[in-house]
């Protein structure tokens, strides 16, 4: 019986995700002022500051094992947090891409496309990312992986969507 | 029998096979057909399934028709794995990096959950009678968990890359996560020494969840998808978003 029980509230909770994921799919919708104050909100050269490795060998260098260890542990939580805002704001970029994607002009579903593709990847990386700089805060004796590729992607996002820009206004100037 | 409960069996079995047409005609009208074919045969087969059943419950024993219920179970699953399938090719089409990582993880939890519902029918054997009725809801039950938690697989992991969705493929998948889901509690319901009257009350309860998937089916094909009005929206959204993003420093 006991297994019987187990089974079904499974099968209950299973039912009750299925209902909340359908739900909240029709409010999934990209939420603009908040992605807006999350970019704005991030000193990207902060960041690379945070995340380089050059600078993290100075540090290793030139500062006592135990200061070192205290300081690379509050940098990666640091980084952590910054990850967090780009993974978020990835996931807006796939939304918006997504939404574009249904466009009945070619141009700007070929567009969306290309941005929900990107910030996957970049998502992909955040991800990646968050676990490396969760491994670097417990053990910082390590010597992680360089995050360049995630801060390369979120430069080609962004990058999507500022050409996005301007060959809109180039369209509209000579319309 | 109570007049009532043979009223709402009889509903509950004939109403969704009397709708799926509907929907292969539907999907035939939208020309969906050719971007989920596996589905399209399913909602044929599971028609013609029903007439089967449905003469077999009629004019023939029912040692007929229990052959002819397992008979049609059997390929009713074997095209619901082809339908999930299907999904995941329409979900990840064109992600080719997510694509090959999805592909490995979903080959993971295949194994998983099989190997889970393997301990599930090893632990109940012992506890169960020993007929051909029971074995069914045993498999069922094994079947139910691997396709419930592939499809919760797909749903979590489209939402944490925030994988846009066909607003078919989306229905489709939440009708049988639905069914999936009754079905896993039904068949464990079924291997337990039930009172015949229980037993009366919980056959309702697949036909029932079946009835909602095909209504949940119906829903989403006869609901425009919405290309027009939500991507012109979002457009003109972005629009303003990449103007503001061109102002924050980077």
């Amino acid at each position: 019986m006991s297994s019987t029980i187990v089974f079904v509230l499974i099968a209950f909770v299973l039912l009750v995700l299925f209902a909340y994921l359908a739900t909240r799919r029709t409010r999934d919708l990209p939420d603009l002022d908040r992605t807006v104050t999350a970019i704005r909100s991030l000193d990207m050269e902060a960041f690379r500051n945070l995340v380089d490795p050059e600078e993290e060998e100075f540090l290793r260098a030139s500062l006592p094992a135990q200061a070192f260890r205290r300081i690379k542990r509050e940098r990666a939580r640091t980084a952590l947090i910054y990850v967090k805002e780009l993974s978020s704001a990835s996931l807006q970029f796939a939304r918006f891409g997504g939404a574009a994607q249904r466009s009945p002009d070619p141009a700007v579903a070929a567009w969306g496309k290309q941005i929900a593709n990107s910030a996957i990847y970049l998502r992909l990386r955040a991800l990646d990312a968050s676990a490396q700089l969760i491994l670097s805060a417990t053990f910082p004796g390590l010597r992680p992986r360089p995050l360049r590729s995630l801060l390369e992607h979120y430069d080609r996002a962004t990058g999507l969507v500022l050409n996005h820009n301007a060959l809109r206004r180039t369209h509209s100037q000579a319309s | 029998m109570v007049q009532w409960y043979k009223f709402v069996l009889y509903y509950l079995w004939i109403a969704p096979h009397a709708l799926l047409p509907v929907v292969s005609v539907l999907m035939l009208m939208r020309r969906l057909h050719k971007s989920f074919p596996v589905f399209f045969l399913y909602t044929l087969y599971e028609t013609l399934g029903f007439l089967l059943r449905f003469a077999a419950y009629g004019f023939a024993s029912g040692r007929l028709y229990r052959y002819a219920f397992i008979v049609t179970l059997a390929g009713s699953t074997a095209l619901r794995f082809g339908i999930i399938q299907e999904i995941f090719n329409h979900v990840f089409h064109g992600y080719s990096r997510l694509e090959t990582l999805a592909t490995a993880s979903m080959r993971w939890l295949t194994g998983l959950l099989l190997v889970a519902a393997i301990l599930s029918v090893v632990y109940s054997s012992g506890s169960i009678s020993d007929n051909l009725m029971a074995g069914v809801a045993l498999l069922s039950r094994s079947v139910a968990i691997i396709q419930a938690g592939l499809l919760l697989f797909l749903f979590l992991v489209s939402r944490i890359f925030g994988l846009p969705w066909h607003s078919c493929a989306f229905g489709i998948a939440f009708g049988f996560g639905v069914f999936a889901s009754t079905e896993l509690a039904v068949s464990a319901l079924h291997l337990t020494d039930l009172t015949e009257h229980s037993k009366d009350l919980l056959d309702l309860l697949p036909t029932g969840s079946y009835h909602v998937s095909v209504l949940v089916w119906l829903g989403y094909l006869l609901a425009a998808e919405k290309p027009l009005g939500a991507a012109t929206h979002s457009v003109s959204e972005m629009d303003q978003w990449s103007g503001e993003l061109e102002r924050t420093p980077q």
